[in-house]
């Protein structure tokens, strides 16, 4: 009776015990639950409908571009300033090529650049996953759409080696084997990119963009081609540029926008012109999601917009004096009104040097939209092509630019790539350059002109595509062209082509001597 | 046989007889050193649970049977015992008992004789913590606890930061681990401060490895007040009401030392801005050059503030259950003119009820309601940087609306500076609502021997953000035109069941104490979020929910996200202690964490020894020696705070415009963290001793603690994404000494007085291969970690002076190089390479203070009693970046201090540039002209209190009364050019500072 006692006590505890000890077995297996994350082996990649958003994910982050990026790609030319004086010195000294590889805005385009590489690639590799689990019939929308992928990385490589030479050639999202390979040539980097857009050009649509039902706006097979160009033209290789710029010319399918002006503002968007072009919107709805660039960098500090409300920018691109004068000398009205805005203060700076004492009536302040630029510290004039007309901004959105596209490659650029090829000797098919030069010319409102000679074909690109994307710089680097870039009191040398690899890549990566 | 049986019957007659002879005893207790009456002494008769205490002049009174042994216990006296035979009055003296065995710690998962601790432990008690009037405890620990660094805040309601042993982790939280009557918290911001009963800081490894995970950051341990058995009930009211001050202002440039600064700069830009403002403005009338405006902003967004805080409680027990309840109310402003406020209502319960003499249960719960109404911080920035040239309103700004706020812009300047839209068109709501609750029961197998207990907790905790956006429009670069309300829910439920089975025993000279546990844990939380715009109404707080905004505009401003983590436990404790001379304790815990995808056990294992040589018999009853113990512990501690690991490549949705339509993509990241626990390894050896009669008492130890494996972001190449991986070292070491003295000089004078200081070097040991540093900090204002440094320094140039003259420039090729001019700063050429470059970047200091050192000082006076507190630190630097961040805007205002002592002509100073100067870029580099001795030395808190003894008041029957006059915080002495020198983690930017406080109060017990 007693034992019985004391057994029943001592069962209490141990029945709790083991209770308590089964439920442990089953708590253990909680630690393997990862609550609240997606993997990329949690996706469905049976569901091939799915299939396009890897892709989506890759425009998304081309299209998502540090505001830096485009100025420090363009700042050096002699068609732009990086403004006065102000916060962001060491910008301002890039501009009159004195670098510091340790200025943050260097090492964030760089980064930038390749992070965007790698997610290209991933989404390369991801769609590879969903065409293997795919039905056939969508074997080629697979292909499309990892072609697609390699156009845009082909553009970024381009970008990267134009800024800084010798660069890695990433081709898949993991690095080790690309790394392996040491740097890449700035030769070497262009014909991988020219190879790459061979690769893709058989898979890709063959319309313009805008053409596009299922990505509107997205890469073609004359993106690809227009890519294919570029890196030949910094290859100098100019009959590849005559063959690929012609291949887009006799198709027939691009035009030239007829307004130069609303070309670089809403009507212009998805234009016929358009070869490349970053997609943002703030969808016409003053509240709710929004896509936009950053464009507050390239407008003016201070103005009086037309809409009110409007805010203004920062006053970090400012057409050059030079670009001014150069576009004055040539007569040039609807290019030189697209381009720039002035201020009184840049108006009266133009005026005290004795050649440009009287401006035509029509420079002024105020734009064709009746936005009026006041003087601002920082600089003179504000890029034209990067604003947008308050007018045409969304009711109850403010912010500047938004909503605006930025177009990254546009037909006159392939025109005029065309042109400079043949006068660099390459064998023309279809049009003369004398045609191509004037097709542009002529939407600029400017006469004919006959026998173009290379000279001549370089100073059309100055006046029609001065502040976009450094072409201009990457030119005049191109030519060995250097006594233009001693501008306004600077002094180029060689030397300076290149920005200095940044301090926390060179601390970070086997990069070598530039 | 038969006389035994008489006899037996005899006692039980006699028995039962005096039990029909009840007397009431009364009597007074008084200490044996001092002949002062002890208050609050256990007076219990043997063998049962009748008993009551001392009132406050050491009175008693019990109702007891002749025979019956009635015992008188207090702690930090020996227990006396006495039988009843007839005696009515019973007067007693207890003597202190030195040796002081009874005093109890409470440790993890149990308590332990603070005599027998082999860890370095810290108790804080109720009466230490209630002197400083604030919403949280931790701030209350500062200056008292050595290697406790305790950061205030000023913002209401915030919790200030807190740092046990320096910083052993880069990636996770180096909060210490706060375990509230049994429950894990990050954050006691919810506690009354004068709910709780003590605070032990558990500081080194061997005393919190049992914790497990999180007990890295050090272990702090809370009880609440709890009832006792057989006390009559008490009421308490405790409660103080006062003001706040923001001291040490910063005195800015006003208007003609501003103007001067502008003309000096030769900027014709920042001239022509003083010209405009005289246009707008009106010229003065003592100085035709300048405006007739002269702003001092900090003055303008400052206020007196209130605060106040009271509590009604009471406690007691009977015989088979003891409880304690009590409500709270807190209330402080802040001093930013805004609405920024916090305010606080908390009620608690604590009952233990014993079902049998085996068997008992209790629950406990503390429920806190706050709500908070957060400060727009940036306003502390702007007004450092706006003109004094500018008013607050500008009657000309007729666009302006709803209120006619100036804008700089108007006068030229870049940014619109006036901070008070930013403080007016904003606020910030949240509503902190915490529930902390918990229940146990616990079962003794064998009486006094054997136990088992289990214990469920659960913390609920909910915050409620509300952001308000008002529209406005004061120009164009200051304005929004679309409201917007921003509303986020988070919640967290988090669960630990506890299972505990411990087993003391004592055999001869050997006491064992061994015990064994298992813990469940889940933490969930759940966050969800939506921002809409355009509120019809906003103007009525009535109209400001979700349903009143735009519908289009919560398409992309929705957020919903959440994550469970569930920990599995297992852990045990063995103490030794053998003739109460030689001690060993040992713990381990082995823990799982889902959080962890590289290994989810950790094992902390731990163990102390202790040599009390004061037992030894060589110095036993040595006069001066009371007490003297070694302490040698070492101990592995684990840090779960890191966030989790992913353990494989994951998908994120984004959405991108493709031909004017938002739609949506997949981006999966190329690499991913594959993390397993963060362990630190600890030794620590230290001396507990007391000499002189226990008056002076003094702790020291020396401790090293290292965390081989701690997470550090590593960049990727080409992806550069920053992946988190267990690879590198990090270690903290130092001493800390405290000293205690009390002494009661007579009947009517007594004093305490004590110090404690505290070393701290924190270096970097290692990091990944590869891997020389890692940056922090933005580019401007670069903070590295490398190895042999802190973490975190700060990383730039040194400045050697300021160039002269034209002739140091001519002399100087670096200053050649850089067409430099008098006024500049003279950089230190590091490498020598006759080139100024990034490369002659050194580390310029730590925010983390090498030495802190605190002290207290107590007279008491008859009734009176008076105390005061001191601490302070050395050895840190802070980051001026109000003064840095002229890197972006050069035109605005700067603080009285550099617009004097500028550099103006040759020897005019040699530490700061011109005016000219401060605008270059060249001045502008992170250098030791921005980085500043963060040292202070700070009178803490005085207090003054009278007791009013109970007893009769113009003829009333009064309770007993302390009223106290508090000044917190009153005097700070530094040198830093801020508000300031409290900066949680040594950038000053937005820093709320600090304030001053001056309260009455008033304590009644019935």
């Amino acid at each position: 009776m007693h034992d019985m006692k004391n057994f029943k006590q001592l069962l209490n505890p141990l029945v709790y015990v083991l209770v308590a000890g089964l439920c442990f077995t089953s708590c253990e297996d909680k630690l393997k639950e990862q609550d609240g994350q997606l993997g990329t082996g949690d996706l469905d990649y049976t569901k091939t409908s799915d299939m396009i958003m890897p892709l989506i994910g890759a425009y998304a982050q081309i299209y998502s571009r540090g505001w830096e990026d485009p100025l420090l790609i363009g700042v050096r030319g002699d068609d732009v300033n990086a403004g006065g004086l102000g916060d962001q010195q060491p910008f301002a000294e890039t501009d009159l090529f004195n670098y510091d590889k340790g200025y943050w805005m260097y090492n964030s385009l760089w980064t930038n650049m390749y992070s965007d590489i790698l997610d290209i690639n991933n989404a390369r590799e991801t769609i590879q996953t969903y065409k293997d689990f795919a039905p056939e019939s969508a074997y080629a929308k697979a292909d499309q759409y990892m072609a697609e992928t390699k156009v845009l990385s082909g553009w970024t490589h381009l970008q990267m080696s134009r800024v800084w030479g010798s660069v890695f050639i990433i081709t898949q999202s993991d690095v080790t084997d690309d790394l392996a390979n040491g740097v890449a040539t700035k030769a070497e980097v262009m014909k991988y990119v020219s190879d790459l857009m061979d690769e893709a050009l058989p898979y890709l649509p063959d319309m313009r963009p805008n053409q596009r039902t299922d990505v509107p706006g997205g890469v073609t097979k004359y993106t690809a081609l227009a890519v294919k160009a570029l890196a030949n033209l910094e290859l100098e290789n100019y009959q590849e540029v005559a063959n690929a710029t012609s291949t887009i010319i006799n198709s027939n399918k691009f035009m030239l926008f007829n307004d130069f002006y609303q070309l670089f503002k809403m009507p212009g968007e998805l234009s016929n012109e358009n070869l490349f072009e970053f997609q943002y919107s703030d969808y016409g709805s003053a509240t709710g999601s929004v896509n936009n660039h950053l464009y507050a960098p390239f407008g003016p500090q201070n103005w009086t917009p037309a809409r009110t409300g409007a805010s203004s920018g920062w006053g970090f691109y400012e057409p050059s004096f030079k670009f001014i004068k150069f576009m004055l000398d040539r007569n040039e009205t609807v290019r030189l009104q697209t381009s720039v805005l002035f201020t009184d203060r840049g108006i009266a700076e133009i005026k005290t040097d004795p050649a440009y004492a009287t401006l035509p009536s029509w420079i002024s302040n105020t734009t064709p939209d009746g936005d009026v630029i006041n003087d601002f510290n920082r600089a003179k004039f504000s890029s034209g092509k990067h604003y947008l007309p308050s007018k045409q901004l969304t009711d109850g959105r403010n912010s500047y630019g938004s909503g605006k596209n930025f177009i990254v490659i546009r037909y006159a650029e392939i025109l005029l790539m065309y042109a400079e090829a043949l006068t660099k000797g390459a064998n023309a098919s279809g049009m003369t350059a004398d045609q191509a030069v004037n097709l542009v010319r002529n939407r600029a409102g400017l006469g004919d002109l006959t026998g173009v000679t290379h000279a001549d074909v370089m100073d059309e690109k100055f006046a029609e595509l001065a502040m976009e994307w450094g072409i201009r710089y990457f030119d005049l680097i191109r030519l060995k062209n250097y006594a233009e870039l001693s501008y306004d009191g600077r002094t180029f040398t060689e030397d300076k082509a290149l920005l200095p690899y940044p301090q926390a890549q060179v601390d970070l990566l086997p990069l070598g001597v530039q | 046989m038969k006389a035994r049986l008489i006899l037996f019957l005899f006692f039980l007659f006699s028995y039962s007889v005096s039990q029909a002879q009840e007397l009431t005893v009364t009597g007074t207790v008084t200490s044996a050193e001092d002949g002062f009456p002890v208050p609050g002494v256990n007076v219990l008769i043997k063998g049962t649970s009748r008993g009551t205490s001392t009132d406050f002049d050491g009175n008693y009174s019990l109702k007891v049977n002749r025979g019956e042994i009635v015992e008188f216990s207090s702690l930090g006296f020996k227990t006396v015992t006495v039988t009843i035979a007839n005696q009515t009055t019973l007067n007693i003296s207890l003597e202190a008992d030195i040796e002081a065995l009874g005093e109890i710690v409470v440790v993890g998962y149990g308590s332990q004789r603070k005599a027998d601790l082999t860890g370095a432990i810290t108790t804080v008690q109720a009466e230490d913590i209630e002197r400083t009037p604030t919403s949280n405890v931790m701030q209350s620990l500062q200056g008292k606890v050595a290697g406790v660094q305790v950061v205030g805040v000023g913002s209401p309601g915030d919790s200030p930061k807190v740092r046990l042993r320096g910083v052993g982790t880069f990636d996770g939280s180096n909060n210490p681990l706060y375990v509230v009557n049994g429950m894990f918290y990050d954050n006691i911001d919810f506690l009354n401060t004068s709910d709780i009963e003590s605070v032990s800081v558990l500081k080194d490894a061997s005393s919190s490895a049992i914790f497990g995970q999180k007990a890295a950051g050090g272990v702090i341990i809370i009880q609440t007040k709890s009832g006792k058995f057989e006390k009559k009930p008490e009421f308490v009211y405790n409660g103080y009401s006062g003001y706040q001050f923001a001291q040490n202002v910063v005195k800015m440039a006003n208007t003609e030392q501003f103007a001067t600064m502008a003309y000096e700069s030769g900027s014709s830009t920042d001239i022509a801005n003083i010209q405009n403002a005289i246009q707008r403005y009106g010229r003065s009338r003592i100085n035709p050059n300048l405006p007739d405006v002269n702003t001092d902003w900090y003055k303008e967004i400052l206020r007196p503030a209130t605060i106040s805080s009271h509590s009604i409680g009471v406690n007691g027990g009977g015989e088979n259950a003891t409880y304690s309840l009590g409500a709270n109310y807190f209330s402080q402003d802040g001093i930013m003119d805004m609405k920024n406020e916090y305010e606080r209502f908390n009620i608690r319960s604590n009952v233990d009820i014993k079902l049998s003499e085996r068997f008992k249960m209790g629950t406990n719960m503390v429920f806190s309601n706050a709500t908070k109404y957060n400060a727009e911080n940036g306003a502390w920035f702007q007004a450092y940087f706006a003109v004094p040239t500018l008013p607050v309103y500008d009657p000309l700004n007729t666009e302006a609306t709803p209120v006619a706020y100036s804008d700089a812009t108007k006068i030229g300047y870049r940014g619109s500076q006036n901070p008070f839209p930013t403080m007016r068109f904003n606020e910030n709501q949240l509503k902190i609502r915490k529930l902390l609750t918990n229940i146990y029961a616990e079962y003794y197998i064998v009486p006094e021997k054997l136990s088992i207990k289990t214990s469920y907790y659960h913390d609920y905790s909910s915050i409620e953000e509300r952001n308000v956006r008002m529209p406005y429009f004061i120009s164009q670069n200051s304005q929004r035109e679309t409201s917007s309300i921003r509303k986020a829910q988070a919640t967290y439920s988090n669960q630990i069941w506890d299972n505990v089975i411990t087993y003391k025993d004592v055999f001869g000279d050997h006491n064992i104490t061994v015990l064994g546990g298992t813990s469940y844990r889940d933490e969930a939380v759940h966050n969800l979020s939506a921002t809409g715009e355009d509120i019809t109404g906003i103007d009525f707080e009535s109209s400001w929910y979700l349903d009143f905004a735009d519908p289009e505009s919560f398409n992309g401003n929705v957020r919903d996200n959440g994550g469970r983590v569930y920990g599995v436990s297992y852990f045990g404790r063995a103490e030794y202690s053998f003739m109460d001379r030689y001690l060993i304790n040992a713990t381990i815990r082995a823990e799982g964490d889902s959080k962890f995808t590289a290994n989810n056990w950790l094992y902390t294992p731990a163990f102390g020894l202790g040599w009390v040589i004061s037992e030894e018999n060589f110095l036993k009853d040595n006069n001066v020696i009371n007490f003297l113990k070694l302490r040698a512990s070492y101990g592995k501690l684990g840090n779960g705070s890191l966030g989790r690991s992913s353990g494989t490549r994951t998908v994120s949705i984004v959405q991108t415009d493709i031909g004017d339509q938002p739609v949506s993509g997949i981006v999966s990241t190329s690499n991913f963290s594959n993390l397993e626990w963060e362990v630190t390894e600890e030794k620590d050896f230290g001396i507990s001793a007391r000499m002189f009669n226990s008056r002076l008492t003094l702790e020291a130890d020396y401790f090293i603690r290292t965390t081989d494996n701690a997470v550090i972001p590593v960049i990727q190449p080409i992806s550069n994404e920053i992946v988190r991986k267990n690879a590198g070292e990090i270690r903290n070491q130092g001493l800390e000494v405290s000293l205690d003295y009390n002494q009661t000089l007579n009947d009517n004078w007594r004093f305490n007085i004590g110090a404690n200081i505290s070393t701290l070097k924190n270096e970097v040991i290692s990091l990944a291969e590869n891997q020389e540093y890692i940056d922090g900090g933005s580019a401007e204002f670069r903070q590295r970690t490398r190895v042999g440094d802190p973490i975190r320094a700060f990383f730039g140039y040194e400045v050697l002076g300021v160039y002269q003259n034209a002739a140091e420039i001519q002399n100087d090729p670096i200053a050649m190089a850089n067409n430099l001019v008098p006024g500049d700063l003279r950089y230190r050429d590091v490498n020598g390479d006759g080139v100024l470059d990034a490369d002659d970047r050194v580390i310029l200091g730590s925010y983390l203070p090498n030495f802190m050192y605190g002290g207290n000082l107590g007279i008491s006076y008859k009734n009176f009693d008076f105390s005061v507190n001191v601490s302070g630190q050395s050895g840190n630097k802070i980051l001026n970046r109000k003064r840095g961040e002229v890197i972006f805007t050069s035109d605005t205002n700067m603080d009285a201090d550099l617009a004097i002592n500028r550099w103006h002509g040759e020897g005019t100073s040699n530490s700061y540039p011109s005016s000219a100067g401060l605008r270059k870029s060249w001045n502008q580099k992170l250098s030791t002209y921005f980085i500043e001795d963060g040292s202070y030395f700070r009178i803490q808190n005085i207090q003054l209190s009278y007791t009013v003894k109970p007893g009769s008041l113009l003829g009333k029957r009064m309770p007993e009364t302390r009223l106290t006059f508090t000044a917190e915080r009153p005097f700070t002495f530094f040198k830093y050019n801020g508000f300031d020198p409290e900066v949680q983690d040594g950038v000053d930017r937005q820093t709320y500072p600090v304030p001053a406080v001056y309260t009455m109060g008033i304590n009644i017990k019935i």
